[in-house]
């Protein structure tokens, strides 16, 4: 589904990502672990069609097709989606609103009709149970005065209406108690399917305790200088991120 | 930069041929302070960003082809769309005349003309004296008690088969402990000029509740100087927003005077300009007796080549202790080409008050326009639906709930149209 091949960006004059490669295929959950500015979340951005990122060499392909020419709009229509690290707050706009018209262009996208008004609330009512989310959060701004985890339990929201093909989500679990920590995996568990694919971009593996990836991916100076399966995550955790400087730069 | 002046030759002449009523002495005094006088340059601090030669440049050529407007069949359709989307009891002031016609006479609200009655003193404010000059004719009006509906001012002009120059000044007294509703309309319509100059001064009574709601929706390039000059009495409240929409030159003046303690001022504005336009908001609230507050937020959307300017000025009096005063302008520049000036003045006399200003300009926030881009919004989508939300909050905050439908219909029109222009 996706295919990055000798990845290399920069934003201004710094090269973050360094010759990144990475395949994912449908029905596959991905975890990409690694320590602060190792280039994890650029590579989300870069991957959702962030402009201020600089591809300088090699090749992302989705679903067969040469990703890095499309406006991040294609790509989210297109069926990517990107789970913010820090979800931007919309004073203003309703919550309800955004998702609808989010949903919308989907459909149009998809030479669908729009969704029926109310089909839609009922839709997202049930996601929102599933959630834990108050149906009230529908009516507030986008993430207007939300906390760190209903933030977040948003982003999950938006992305079970809008049933993406690939989700990548960043730091999702950055900030989340428990209660919510749990929420928000169930919500991702409940995606999980042979046609889609997930890639959870992450610091900590106490979110893999809930959503088990398939294959872990350490990233490290740009690049992913190990690969493996979830004991990879475990053995991360005991030994922390220091010994991977030293393959880096081996 | 050669100044220009009013042509006070040709506008004597003019007052002559209006005919010899109540008015008449004000009329020629009001020459007599024009011709002293003149009209404020911008070598005056209050007009310092705002150049009134362009109104100037109108009335002259209005008063050397004879100082006549005529209304054409058009203006009838422009009333009846807008009477039919808000209803209120509505006062017609078309082209500078007065129309009672949809008024309905009821036993809350006295109107009377200044032809029937007396003619105020001449203001010692700019533009009063060119207001008192060419004034056909000015209403009074006395709400007694709270209205069914609210009491609509419809200040309408329409330039169409000529240019059109035309003065209103509205009196409104509104009784103690009165609720009363208002909402001001200033439109025109027409491709030739036009130029509205109106005063508005209103006597806000010990404990009367006032909610006033104007909107200001002069075609693109048609100049309006208005002033709004209000005082308020012990105990009593106003609520107040204004939507400037439409016009090329336009400049509002609001003068709101804390005369008694315990009076409530809070007033908002949106101004949404584009491409030739020049909207000025000033206002200054002289707090004299206290405990009383004032508040104001401002929000201005800009694209295109345009300049807007706030000025908000507060004075504080010897004495007005527990004073609360408030204000804030904030700004959304769409284009390289927008300019803002925006000054905030807090004057201090008194110790125990309490103020706060605060201005910020900026542009559309881009980690915003991409998380909606993420989401399937397209770039010109998510600029929509962020100037929207810019502008929604003080859409909300309209004081008198009928109008917010059709502000809401205005501002998403006007929205729509500016976001456009950026994209030619």
């Amino acid at each position: 589904m996706l295919e990055i091949k000798n990845l290399k960006v920069r934003i201004g004059d710094t090269e973050i990502l360094r010759g990144l490669s990475l395949s994912v295929k449908a029905g596959e959950v991905h975890a990409i672990m690694g320590p602060n500015g190792s280039g994890k979340s650029t590579l989300a951005q870069v991957v959702a069609g962030h402009e201020d990122y600089v591809v300088t060499a090699g090749d992302v392909t989705y679903m067969g097709n040469n990703l890095l020419e499309l406006d991040p709009e294609i790509r989210a229509r297109e069926g990517i989606f990107l789970g913010f690290q820090y979800p931007v707050e919309i004073a203003g706009v309703n919550n309800a609103y955004l998702l609808k018209a989010a949903v919308n262009a989907k459909r149009l996208h998809q030479g669908l009709g729009e969704i029926d008004a109310f089909e839609f609330l009922k839709v997202a009512r049930e996601k929102m149970a599933t959630l834990g989310m108050d149906p009230k959060f529908l009516n507030r701004g986008v993430n207007e005065g939300f906390s760190g985890g209903e933030k977040k339990r948003n982003e999950v929201l938006q992305m079970a209406m809008l049933e993406p093909r690939l989700a990548i989500l960043d730091e999702t679990d950055s900030g989340l108690d428990i209660d919510a920590l749990k929420a928000v995996a169930q919500g991702v568990n409940a995606l999980r399917s042979p046609e889609r694919a997930i890639v959870l971009v992450t610091h900590y593996q106490r979110l893999l305790d809930y959503i088990e990836p398939d294959h872990v991916h350490v990233l490290s100076e740009g690049r992913i200088v190990r690969s493996g399966d979830k004991s990879l995550a475990h053995e991360l955790e005991e030994k922390g991120y220091d010994w991977l400087r030293e393959v880096a730069n081996a | 930069m050669k100044q220009q002046n009013l042509a006070i030759n040709e506008l004597r002449e003019a007052v002559l041929r209006m005919p010899a009523d109540r008015l008449s002495a004000t009329r020629t005094a009001a020459i007599a302070s024009l011709k002293q006088n003149g009209l404020p340059t911008l070598r005056h601090e209050d007009w310092k960003y705002t150049d009134l030669r362009p109104a100037i440049e109108i009335s002259n050529q209005w008063l050397a082809a004879g100082a006549n407007n005529t209304a054409s069949d058009t203006v009838a359709d422009a009333i009846a769309t807008i009477t039919s989307s808000l209803d209120a009891n509505w006062l017609l002031i078309t082209n500078g005349v007065i129309d009672t016609s949809h008024f309905d006479r009821g036993a809350s609200i006295e109107i009377a003309r200044f032809s029937d009655t007396s003619a105020p003193p001449l203001a010692d404010k700019p533009l009063a004296d060119l207001n008192a000059a060419l004034l056909n004719d000015g209403l009074k009006i006395h709400v007694h008690a709270a209205t069914e509906k609210p009491l609509g001012l419809l200040i309408i002009d329409a330039a169409d088969t000529g240019a059109s120059v035309s003065q209103v000044n509205i009196e409104i007294k509104i009784a103690a402990g009165c609720d009363a509703e208002l909402i001001e309309y200033q439109a025109s319509l027409g491709t030739q000029d036009s130029y509205c100059n109106s005063i508005i001064s209103m006597q806000v009574e010990e404990s009367a509740h006032v909610s006033y709601v104007r909107i200001q929706d002069r075609r693109i390039g048609h100049t309006q100087t208005a002033r709004q000059s209000i005082s308020m009495g012990a105990a009593s409240d106003l609520n107040m927003a204004s939507y400037d929409l439409g016009g090329g030159l336009i400049r509002n003046d609001l003068d709101i005077d804390l005369n008694a303690p315990h009076a409530n001022v809070v007033f908002n504005g949106l101004y949404l300009a584009g491409d030739g336009q020049h909207i000025d908001n000033h206002s200054r609230v002289d707090h004299r007796v206290g405990p009383a507050s004032s508040s104001q937020e401002y929000r201005g959307i800009l694209n295109g080549r345009c300049r807007c300017v706030w000025n908000g000025k507060a004075i504080v009096h010897k004495g007005a202790d527990g004073t609360d005063a408030n204000q804030s302008n904030h700004n959304l520049l769409l284009s390289d080409h927008a300019e803002i000036d925006a000054k905030p003045e807090l004057e201090i006399y008194a110790d125990e008050v309490k103020c706060s200003h605060g201005t910020t300009v900026g542009q559309l926030d881009e980690t915003s326009l991409f998380y909606l881009r993420t989401r399937g919004l397209d770039r010109r989508q998510a600029k929509q639906i962020l100037t929207h939300a810019f502008a929604a909050d003080l859409v909300g905050r309209t004081p008198i709930d009928m109008t917010r439908d059709t502000i809401t219909a205005l501002v998403g029109a006007r929205l729509a149209v500016l976001i456009q222009e950026e994209l030619l």
